[in-house]
């Protein structure tokens, strides 16, 4: 990286982070993202055969982790109330995704 | 020092007990929270809400803010002359003459820490002496072609910074982001370090920029892909045509088949955006088949020759 900028990363799926570095950049406890993956909110894209300390994730789950971090306290919301809205938060936006791309297509 | 009206922002009364401030906290929530509302400027309005809430929800901030007096929102005030030791805020040196500056939540929510001088901006940190500074989300809007060539941003973010004497004050700070080429919508770019000052010899805050794209006049995107509506002459879809189009490096040319018709695409290989990881999206050219709305007699005339010729049916799926 040139000078006069920082070490900034893009999110994209090439990019992972460690549970820890989740944890770190979440504001959840690398404990909440145990439990969020068992329910399903996250998901490891490597290390998984490893125990939970050599997880891997998309660098995407930091977005949603402090999402869910957010969420949490901002609604007091237990972690399984919580799994219930991320998962509905993801579904709404793969479907405007979806939408958005159906929509670059139509003719106006 | 301006006030803020924070039972006025949640909308309840001045003897509203816990629970009634915690009700109307979540009802405002729900409707603002920048996560799920899509409300328009929902984002400051959250803001508020929380911040209300912050100094409401907490029996010594409550008390420290109704002892300040009641004002109307956005008036200059000045807490009464007994309030800082009641309250052990401000610390050595720091006398109301020089609050002016000071922001009535950065002030209240520094109270138990030992004075607001080693609290911490706004943010969602808890309390201690070494805090790690606040994360900042922002959104930057970029046009279509400086996301796909990449460029630089200035991004003025508004911290709590300590000033030489001690004192807190809110100002405005420009981090300066280079977008890589390959950024798309929605995409999140991390640059460490670049948020709030951390505390007590605490890490800074990490700067967190959402990349949108604005609206394209002729370019639609879709994720790494563009979309172009190319209209074409009745004729041009019938008989086929080779027609210029534009990309986002110049005009290229598009064959567009014989027997074409509206809707259909027509791939363009490598001229969509580029990737972050290398290659490029592609183009698209959306046909839309336009008819004249003005027609010559002569047009008109070869028209009426087609339609006494053409055995065509377009709707016979009909029956």
């Amino acid at each position: 990286m040139s000078s006069g900028f920082y070490d900034q990363a893009l999110f994209t799926e090439h990019l992972e982070v460690a549970l820890e570095e989740l944890a770190q950049a979440s504001g959840l406890s690398a404990h909440e993202i145990v439990e969020l993956v068992e329910y399903g909110v996250f998901e490891p894209v490597s290390g998984t055969s490893a125990g939970a300390s050599g997880w891997r994730f998309s660098a995407r789950a930091i977005v949603m982790g402090r999402r869910a971090s957010r969420l949490k306290a901002d609604f007091d919301l237990s972690l399984s109330a919580l799994s219930l809205v991320m998962t509905y938060l993801q579904r709404i936006e793969e479907m405007e995704a979806e939408l958005a791309r159906l929509r670059a297509q139509l003719l106006r | 020092m301006k006030y803020k009206d924070y039972y006025k922002i949640l909308g309840v009364e001045r003897t509203a007990n816990e629970e009634q401030i915690k009700k109307a906290y979540r009802k405002l929530a729900r409707k603002y929270h920048p996560d799920v509302s899509k409300e328009k400027d929902a984002e400051e309005k959250f803001k508020e809400v929380s911040e209300a809430y912050e100094v409401l929800k907490d029996a010594e901030k409550r008390k420290a803010y109704d002892t300040m007096g009641y004002y109307q929102p956005g008036q200059d005030f000045r807490p009464p002359p007994d309030w800082e030791q009641q309250f052990h805020a401000g610390g050595g040196g720091a006398g109301f003459e020089d609050l002016g500056d000071i922001d009535l939540f950065d002030l209240l929510s520094g109270l138990g820490r030992g004075g607001f001088r080693a609290g911490g901006g706004p943010g969602r940190a808890g309390g201690g002496l070494r805090m790690r500074g606040q994360d900042y989300e922002v959104t930057a809007h970029l046009s279509v072609e400086d996301a796909a060539r990449g460029t630089e941003l200035e991004i003025p973010l508004p911290v709590t910074e300590m000033t030489e004497d001690g004192q807190l004050r809110r100002t405005t700070r420009t981090v300066k982001v280079r977008i890589p080429k390959g950024a798309t919508d929605g995409q999140r770019l991390r640059v460490p370090g670049k948020g709030g000052p951390g505390h007590g010899g605490a890490p800074d805050g990490d700067l967190y920029v959402n990349i949108q794209l604005r609206p394209h006049d002729l370019f639609r995107v879709s994720g790494h892909d563009l979309y172009l509506e190319v209209p074409v002459a009745p004729w041009e879809a019938a008989l086929g045509a080779d027609v210029q189009v534009p990309t986002l490096d110049g005009r290229v040319s598009v064959k567009v088949p014989p027997g074409s018709r509206a809707g259909q695409k027509l791939r363009v290989r490598g001229k969509g955006l580029p990737r972050p990881g290398g290659g490029e999206g592609d183009l698209y050219a959306v046909l839309q088949v336009v008819t004249p709305s003005v027609l010559s007699e002569r047009e008109k005339q070869l028209y009426r020759d087609l339609q006494q010729a053409s055995t065509f049916n377009p709707r016979a799926h009909f029956g």
